[in-house]
């Protein structure tokens, strides 16, 4: 098998296992209910029970791994080892996040690096499936989960990141330092296709760098706080999932992708799930922090960027070769359908 | 039977016959995908001579449109090599390339030169996108 490929589904279970048996020091672990989950771009993601002796007492316990097939979108914005640190430093806070219970870089154990993390209870319908709107449909009616996703975007930008450990991420200088940054990066993502970028690509870029808001605020910023990127578990958020695009940053980012008509299908309700004026006044005042809308609109059309980045991306790796998951080759012509917005968003 | 037809009958076979049949989820998701690129891949193959020559008139007349919006003060050198490049046709790499040299020499420029020359190009580029879309979206 090589990195790249998810391998024999049996042959993988018996490689998760005889780790598992080593690291918990338990000889009689067996799995059960290995299933490979079919979500997101970025890294293959296993769910599984283990069961094992432990201080002579038998036990159950449920697991996620996630491992990089070494040709997914984002691999080089944000690995695996990363999104570990990231979930160690916030076990002992208030975010809800998965547990992160080992990290393998060695290509020996399953060719590629993993990480292991806790199971945590809960559903992640995706918000552009009908079974998915149906779902955050009936839980907006029930009032509860529209308070948990907000609560838990509180939580996640009151909560002291450098007391916490996260400053490895990197913290962008105050005044324009951090949406600067941010511009640099989806560009490195943009140049590192190879692509000549299409002229709009280039003119929102000259506009953003020219329109970097300026802020002196500073949070634990998600990067992509939506409905299909958490668990729900009884109408609460059990986890927040996908810790790609992280960063220490203006919370305003997140919000801006909250606020954004992308993240919603055929209802008012933001992210599918709740409604705009409960959502700001709850984040107010759960925060202290003022919405800046000035600030969100800049972040809004960043997205564009970053989007157009992603599927530049996405679609590099199939015209290169390195992944034939025909989503990926689908996006090339998404690119368009985002420039066309940006452009609007521009003016033109 | 011309490419752009052959492509919208594979689509239409894998989207109603063959997609229907697969039962497990992913390559299900991936016959899917196939239909969708075929059909875009059709209409963009059907469209591509017209958008081409369009393409090409656009650019000319933008190219043609820019000593006079640039006016008689100095032109950066940037913005005048990208502006030989759009004359001599070379493409929207050229587009791209007088965009950046904008951006890059706004200051320069002068606010006023500055927009009327962006806003110029914005057109093409609208124009550009709007072609994009007829198979994209």
């Amino acid at each position: 098998m090589t990195a790249g490929t998810a391998g024999d589904g049996a042959a993988m279970e018996d490689r998760i296992a005889s780790y598992l048996r080593d690291q918990l020091h338990a000889a009689d672990l067996v799995l059960s209910g290995v299933e490979r989950i079919a979500v997101g771009w970025s890294h293959e993601t296993w769910l599984f029970d283990a069961t094992f002796t432990q201080d002579g007492v038998a036990r159950t316990e449920g697991y996620c791994l996630r491992r990089d097939p070494g040709n997914a979108l984002l691999r080089e914005m944000s690995d695996l080892g990363t999104q570990f640190r990231v979930l160690r430093c916030l076990e002992p806070t208030a975010v809800p996040a998965p547990r992160g219970y080992f990290y393998e870089d060695d290509p020996a154990i399953l060719d590629s690096p993993f990480l292991v993390m806790e199971k945590v209870p809960g559903v992640c319908p995706s918000p552009w499936g009908r079974d998915g709107r149906r779902f955050y449909e009936e839980a907006a009616a029930r009032g509860e989960l529209p308070r948990a996703f907000t609560d838990a975007l509180v939580t996640l930008h009151t909560l002291d990141w450098e007391a916490a450990g996260l400053g490895f991420l990197g913290v962008p200088e105050t005044g324009t330092g951090f949406a600067q940054s941010e511009v640099a990066k989806w560009k490195r993502l943009i140049e590192s296709t190879g692509v000549e970028p299409d002229p709009i690509l280039v003119d929102l870029i000259g506009w953003l760098e020219a329109n970097a808001p300026a802020t002196d605020r500073r949070a634990l910023v998600h990067g992509a706080y939506r409905t299909g990127n958490f668990l729900c578990h009884e109408d609460r958020v059990s986890a927040l999932l996908d810790w790609e695009t992280e960063v220490i940053g203006d919370p305003m980012y997140d919000v801006a992708y909250v606020l954004s008509d992308l993240n919603r299908e055929g209802t008012e309700l933001l992210s599918n799930l709740v409604e705009r004026d409960d959502f700001i006044s709850r984040y107010e005042a759960g925060t202290g922090i003022e919405i800046d809308i000035d600030a969100c609109n800049y972040y809004q059309v960043l997205y564009g960027m970053r989007s157009a980045a992603f599927w530049m991306s996405a679609s590099g790796l199939y015209a290169d070769g390195r992944n034939t998951d025909l989503r990926l080759a689908r996006t090339a012509w998404s690119i368009p359908v985002v420039l066309d917005r940006a452009a609007r968003d521009l003016g033109y | 039977m011309a490419p752009d037809e052959l492509l919208a009958r594979l689509s239409s076979t894998l989207r109603h016959d063959i997609g229907p049949a697969v039962v497990e989820p992913f390559p299900k998701t991936q016959a899917f995908m196939a239909s969708v690129i075929l059909e875009k891949l059709s209409a963009q193959i059907r469209l591509a001579s017209t958008h081409t020559e369009a393409e090409a008139a656009d650019l000319a007349a933008l190219a043609a449109d820019l000593p006079r919006l640039l006016g008689a003060a100095p032109v950066p050198p940037t913005v005048a090599a990208a502006v030989d490049r759009l004359t001599a046709g070379d493409g929207s790499a050229a587009l791209s390339a007088l965009v950046a040299a904008l951006w890059a020499e706004r200051e320069a420029l002068g606010a006023d030169r500055f927009q009327t020359v962006l806003g110029r190009a914005r057109t093409t580029m609208r124009a550009r996108i709007d072609r994009q879309m007829e198979f994209a979206a």
